[in-house]
């Protein structure tokens, strides 16, 4: 089992309260590394509308390259900006995922669309920063991932990766949504896509972990990466109804692999577990884990999928 | 072109469909057996709501088209699941015989919030001559892309020479309209190409020229050989105030290809245009033209977008 020593909350955006648009919420933290700071890229939101709905943006905050818990900058101005009417992000771009590739810098994001039956629907778009990161052009209105024949719905969490000359995309994809007394509740697995050059893609088509919960477990964020001649793969994982409490709520989950097709799912080595009291004693999920400077570090979310923020653990050793 | 219009073919009110279904039989497509024609068409009932939820039903007529010999008795293809591209209907249906099978893409259409709806191409197949369709898979072959951001419909397909070739249309612009309700949509149409029906090529542009300027609505492209030239035809109208003003409803449109990828517009050769008066005087649409027995017939719908059914013209040569 891996060891991780939790270095607490990194980042609030309610205690910066900078601006409208950043009222709360740092979810799903992706980082990009310079020579003097971590820029980590996140997803917030600002007060609810009238009718209680939220929309999401993508921001960043940087950290002290030497000291990850000291705030170095954050962004002035939401990186994307939403769809126009009727186009598949018109509501929220949320997560976002981050890699360079020479001097640009390549993001991959859920987009948000609101539908009538059920609550939403996300597809993955696809957006370029030759600012270094500041702000990002989508490469078109529409997504670069949608739905397709077997996956039909909620094409989301995306995490890019290159690895070799190719391109690799983990993502989630819907697979039913239940009606839970009235309510629709999404059912959504872990799925791989690879590509030469990031924007034609090839779906595997298949899920990649099995479930541990229940059939209808639902799983997201899968971070993976390579270290030790082996890959890694850190995700969240929850029960499909009554998760929002800490019984049933997200726990990380882990898995490895020597080809990145097949995965050996075991989550008792993740080594990370909701803490007796506090932040993040409810759920931990959404885990994003990175090298920097000989050190293994996970940055995370707590209670209410990152409401209040992300924070920091570090790993004791190497991942093996 | 010159055809010679035969009048209405089959009126929904005059027959028993399944789901309850009375009014509308929208953008009619034939499929041609031995000794009948099988026509499908999206026909209308009402949700919990009072929304309209468009349902596939057919019609079998003799090979003269004359004579109504039949309609659907069970649901062809059900709506999709909760969630899906597909769960609020299935408009229009494009049904194609290919290596002893035959495959439906379907139109999908789901409910959203801020516009009114979204689609998307789906793949369905048949095991019994068409009387049902199975969906190959709960999602769309044709769904959104980076360059055809929404409203991706209107399957017309050919396989020739085992490329499967696809006529759609996507959406352009969705733009406010006080005169409508909501906002108004503006599409036109494209082509894609796949090596099996399911995986489809397509560069994201327009390959009908605009005869009403950049607002102009294109849809349903209907495609044949003929003479050596390769023609389409399609329906057209201006993006706002088409429901209930005459000259802003939809026509139809017309252009010729000698390679399938290349088209000019002439909607003045289409030679059909809407009747001094009758079913088909305030609009014309939905057109679908097909060979049977040495002849050419294209059917189609007229005013109100097909509520009381679908007439048949003739091409004379």
């Amino acid at each position: 089992m891996f060891t991780w020593r939790k270095r607490g909350k990194v980042f609030d955006p309610a205690a910066v309260a900078r601006a409208d648009w950043m009222n709360e919420f740092a979810q799903a933290p992706a980082t990009l590394v310079f020579d003097t700071f971590v820029r980590v890229y996140f997803s917030c939101r600002p007060r609810p509308d009238a009718n209680g709905q939220y929309v999401s943006r993508a921001a960043y905050v940087d950290l002290n390259r030497a000291n990850l818990l000291e705030i170095a900058g954050l962004s002035e101005q939401p990186i994307l900006d939403l769809g126009g009417l009727g186009t598949f992000d018109e509501f929220g771009t949320y997560p976002i995922s981050v890699v360079r590739n020479g001097d640009e810098i390549r993001a991959y994001y859920g987009g948000w669309t609101r539908c009538a039956s059920v609550p939403f629907d996300v597809a993955i778009g696809y957006a370029i920063s030759r600012d270094g990161g500041v702000s990002f052009e989508k490469q078109g209105r529409g997504p670069v991932l949608p739905a397709d024949l077997h996956e039909p719905f909620v094409i989301s969490g995306p995490k890019i990766r290159r690895f070799g000359d190719r391109w690799y995309l983990w993502y989630i994809a819907g697979t039913r949504w239940i009606l839970n007394e009235g309510r629709p509740e999404p059912v959504y697995r872990i799925r791989m896509a690879t590509s030469d050059d990031g924007l034609h893609w090839e779906r595997l088509h298949r899920e990649l972990i099995p479930t541990r919960l229940e059939a209808d477990e639902c799983q997201a964020s899968p971070d993976v990466i390579f270290t030790n001649g082996k890959y890694h793969m850190f995700f969240c994982y929850r029960h499909s109804l009554g998760y929002r409490g800490r019984e049933k709520g997200y726990r990380i989950g882990y898995a490895s692999s020597t080809d990145l097709v097949t995965w050996v799912r075991d989550d008792d080595k993740a080594g990370i577990d909701v803490s007796d009291e506090g932040w993040d004693s409810e759920m931990i999920c959404y885990p994003h884990v990175f090298e920097l400077d000989g050190t293994t570090r996970m940055f995370y979310l707590g209670n209410q999928v990152g409401r209040h923020g992300f924070g920091l653990a570090e790993l004791e050793g190497a991942l093996s | 072109m010159k055809w010679s219009k035969r009048g209405l073919l089959f009126e929904p009110q005059r027959h028993i469909l399944p789901n309850g279904c009375t009014d509308f039989a929208q953008s009619p497509q034939a499929l041609v057996f031995d000794d009948f024609v099988r026509i499908y068409f999206s026909t209308r009932s009402r949700d919990a709501s009072g929304q309209y939820l468009s349902h596939i039903a057919f019609v079998d007529v003799d090979k003269c088209l004359q004579q109504v010999l039949g309609t659907a008795t069970n649901t062809v293809i059900p709506p999709g699941a909760l969630g899906c591209f597909d769960e609020h209907g299935i408009f229009p249906i494009n049904v194609v015989r290919h290596a002893g099978k035959i495959y439906a893409f379907t139109c999908g259409w789901s409910r959203r919030v801020s516009v009114p709806v979204e689609t998307a191409i789906g793949l369905a197949v048949s095991h019994d001559d068409g009387l049902t369709f199975e969906r190959v898979g709960p999602g769309p072959v044709m769904a959104p892309s980076l360059n055809e951001p929404f409203l991706v419909g209107d399957p017309f397909v050919v396989v020739r020479d085992g490329l499967w070739h696809m006529w759609y249309i996507y959406g352009t612009s969705w733009v406010e309209s006080p005169s409508d309700p909501g906002p108004a949509r503006v599409y036109k149409i494209a082509c894609a190409t796949s090596p099996d029906g399911v995986a489809w090529q397509r560069d994201g542009v327009t390959i009908v020229a605009d005869a009403l300027g950049a607002d102009e609505c294109q849809a349903l492209p209907t495609v044949f050989g003929c003479d050596g030239l390769w023609h389409m035809y399609f329906c057209y109208r201006h993006a706002t105030d088409f429901r209930t003003h005459r000259e802003r409803g939809y026509r139809l449109g017309y252009a010729w290809s000698r390679d399938l990828r290349h088209w000019t517009r002439d909607d003045a050769s289409g030679g059909l245009g809407v009747s001094p008066s009758g079913w088909d005087a305030d609009m014309l649409c939905y057109p679908h033209v097909f060979s049977c027995d040495n002849q050419v017939y294209m059917l189609y719908n007229g005013n109100a977008f097909g509520r009381q059914g679908f007439g048949v013209a003739v091409m004379e040569r």
